[in-house]
């Protein structure tokens, strides 16, 4: 975490200084939609786009972009680069914006360009002129692209957070999978009690915070600091303490990620990304287990945390830009997202792939995608367009962790939250 | 033949005890890597782990071969490496040499102010560095790789450090002979240092060999990346396929090897000389 913040404030700098040299220059830095939505006569053209998928998903995303390069009838070429996990293409777009070399496209999530807005290309004309359904598009995603005040990109390796678990040992203690907290306390008692297991545990503590209060009908975080030093807050954070405190739930510790725990009879279930459902083993000899996979709970509302990168443009070229455009149509398109959700553990970005047969079909065998589809109308995004708030994921994880080891009270947690979210932000 | 005391067998086979049990010791985590390749997706991730895998995935080898070119990536590792690590000690040897046994104006000035630029953090530079390859047009070439690493501060004052301690006496008594600079310095002051450097070139060998983050923000083809690139892609962001990492790493590790084989003597002389915990 240190040293990208470390280069953030050197990219800061770096960025300042050229400002200063570039006064005169008028707005040759800014990019605007020139082109926007006039996809007549776009000349053959190569355009980059640097992405993050590995494994499966890197070849599904092949396999997509070589039918584009083939069939498109403009001439458009989409060069693929692989510039490592996340965090590696992270480091590399914030080089670049700093250098002036940004790609003609990337997948990025909103936090990754809160200090460089500027250079990702407004898609509202795009979207406006030249894309016929966008509201067909899942609204937490057009919510999420429209966070910065304008269009900043398409939705494009979406997941969400589900319930994953051993559904031979809730058989075997009469239990279902859990609907509410009420649901989830009761669950995590039979568990304690019958076979002295945490029944649940989380991947991403930040992310059920944030899921909890949203369930809570609580808010969480924005560029004014932490908005749940309220009544209803205390009680959300009262209910997490309480799960960890009477060992309902425990934290994961070294592992990262729960699926060996589940895999290995040592957890009830936990929440977690709907692709990392690959990860988990059912078939470890003497440790066999039926897996169930189930929505989030939800209190007085649902609320699922959904995850996942969307695609933005920063070419300046008028005519790549139009190519880059196609390409985000073609692959926002129904065809594209259900190809690309089936081969990967995705999930699709648009209603009409939710309901169409083939997912039907998809669903009737994939479990993980059927309670994916039973949240989708729950899903949000967190709120990331504004400085600091990749910093707060990892203090509220990292905060959360603490007080869940001291066994604070519900009250002292609360006001530690508040105070570090704060401070982050001043 | 002299019978030897009980005392000294009992002493011997402490020694060796312990010496064995080091041995196991340090070789355990090369050992557990060799096995935990061979284990299968499930078995990787069994708690607790077992040592001696139940069925010997070979298979594992293949994909992780399949994931990227790695005999690619190992050549442009190799080269980079060799090449970095020939002329970051060409640079520190010259200028080492300079520090400790030249006079010239401002040597000491020069000296804090190459002292000072420790301080400062990679992180800081990494930005800087990568827009002045750019402005280069460098990018996605071996010299964006190579050239920044082709003078290390810490090098140069490790080896002025060593070149300090050869006595004046030796550099006037060669001058007295006629012998040039240049001549004294790889005829008598190398040679005479011959750990130290050895060291160093260990460790920039090391060094480049592991780097990550700097050959991946100036690459952009598969040809131009390098090893280190090869193994995060068994990462996604739901997990690890720690078996394949595993296999990967093995293979990976045969190279390193057998350049430690030749380099044993010096490598151990190295170490001990300037303390470096290998």
């Amino acid at each position: 975490m240190k040293t990208k913040k470390l280069m953030a404030l050197t990219m800061a700098a770096v960025m300042g200084a050229s400002l200063l040299t570039a006064c005169g220059g008028g707005d040759a830095g800014t990019t605007t939609a020139a082109a926007g939505g006039d996809e007549s006569g776009i000349q053959p053209v190569t355009i980059t786009f640097w992405h993050g998928m590995n494994n499966k998903q890197e070849q599904s995303l092949t396999e997509l972009t070589n039918k584009f390069n083939a069939e498109n009838e403009y001439g458009i070429t989409v060069e693929l680069v692989n510039q490592g996990s996340y965090s590696d293409l992270q480091t590399k777009l914030m080089a670049n914006a700093a250098a002036d070399t940004l790609p003609d496209m990337a997948q990025a999530y909103n936090n990754y360009f809160t200090d460089y807005v500027d250079k990702v290309v407004a898609l509202d004309d795009f979207v406006k002129n030249d894309y016929p359904d966008w509201d067909d598009i899942l609204e937490s995603y057009r919510t999420e692209n429209s966070e910065y005040g304008k269009i900043t990109g398409v939705p494009f390796n979406k997941s969400t957070y589900l319930f994953f678990y051993n559904k031979t040992m809730f058989d075997e203690l009469g239990l279902t999978a859990p609907k509410t907290w009420d649901d989830l306390k009761h669950i995590g008692e039979v568990i304690k009690e019958k076979k002295d297991l945490a029944a649940i545990g989380y991947d991403s503590m930040c992310d059920m915070l944030e899921a909890a209060l949203r369930q809570h009908g609580e808010q969480y975080v924005d560029e004014t600091g932490a908005l749940f030093n309220t009544a209803g807050g205390l009680e959300t954070v009262q209910f997490i303490m309480d799960l960890y405190n009477n060992g309902y739930a425990r934290l994961v510790g070294e592992d990262n990620y729960f699926s060996d725990s589940l895999s290995n009879g040592m957890i009830g279930g936990y929440v977690g990304s709907s692709t990392g459902v690959s990860y988990i083993s059912t078939d470890i000899p003497g440790k066999e287990f039926e897996l169930g996979v189930a929505p989030v709970v939800g209190d007085v509302k649902n609320a699922a945390y959904n995850a996942g990168t969307n695609l933005v443009m920063f070419s300046k070229d008028a005519n790549k830009q139009k190519a880059v455009w196609e390409y985000m149509k073609f692959i926002t398109s129904k065809e594209s997202t259900l190809k690309w959700a089936m081969d990967t553990g995705y999930l699709p970005i648009r209603t009409s792939a939710y309901e169409s047969d083939e997912w039907k079909n998809f669903m009737a065998q994939d479990i993980t995608a059927q309670a994916a589809y039973e949240q989708s109308p729950y899903g949000f995004v967190s709120k990331a367009s504004f400085t600091g708030s990749n910093e707060i994921r990892s203090v509220v994880s990292t905060t959360l962790n603490e007080l869940i080891t001291e066994k604070a009270d519900a009250q002292t947690a609360l006001d530690t939250l508040v105070a570090a979210i704060n401070d982050v932000l001043e | 033949m002299k019978s030897r005391k009980p005392m000294a067998i009992v002493a011997d086979i402490v020694k060796y005890v312990v010496l064995i049990a080091g041995a196991l010791f340090t070789l355990l985590p090369f050992v557990w890597m060799v096995l935990s390749s061979l284990k299968s997706a499930n078995e990787i991730v069994q708690i607790p782990p077992t040592m001696i895998p139940r069925e010997f995935m070979f298979s594992n080898y293949a994909e992780a071969w399949a994931e990227a070119p790695f005999p690619r990536y190992f050549l442009n590792t190799v080269f980079v490496a060799t090449v970095t690590t020939v002329g970051v000690l060409l640079t520190s040897i010259l200028s080492a040499f300079a520090f400790s046994k030249l006079d010239f104006p401002g040597k000491k000035i020069i000296f804090s102010l190459f002292m000072a630029t420790l301080m400062i953090p990679g992180e800081m530079l990494l930005i800087t560095n990568f827009i002045t390859i750019t402005k280069l047009k460098w990018i996605d070439t071996y010299k964006a790789m190579i050239v920044p690493w082709l003078a290390n501060v810490f090098y140069t004052y490790l080896l002025t450090q060593f070149f300090s301690n050869v006595p004046d006496a030796l550099y006037l008594a060669a001058k007295v002979d006629k012998c040039s600079d240049l001549k004294f310095l790889f005829k008598i002051m190398v040679p005479m240092n011959k750990n130290a450097i050895t060291t160093v070139a260990i460790l920039s060998f090391i060094g480049s060999w592991n780097s990550f983050l700097w050959p991946l923000l100036v690459t952009n083809s598969t040809n131009m990346r390098v090893l280190s690139h090869g193994l995060v892609r068994f990462q996604s962001e739901a997990g690890t396929k720690y078996q394949l990492v595993m296999a990967a790493s093995c293979i990976l590790v045969v190279p390193i090897i057998i350049v430690y084989l030749f380099l044993r003597k010096y490598i151990l002389e190295g170490m001990s000389y300037t303390g470096v915990k290998g």
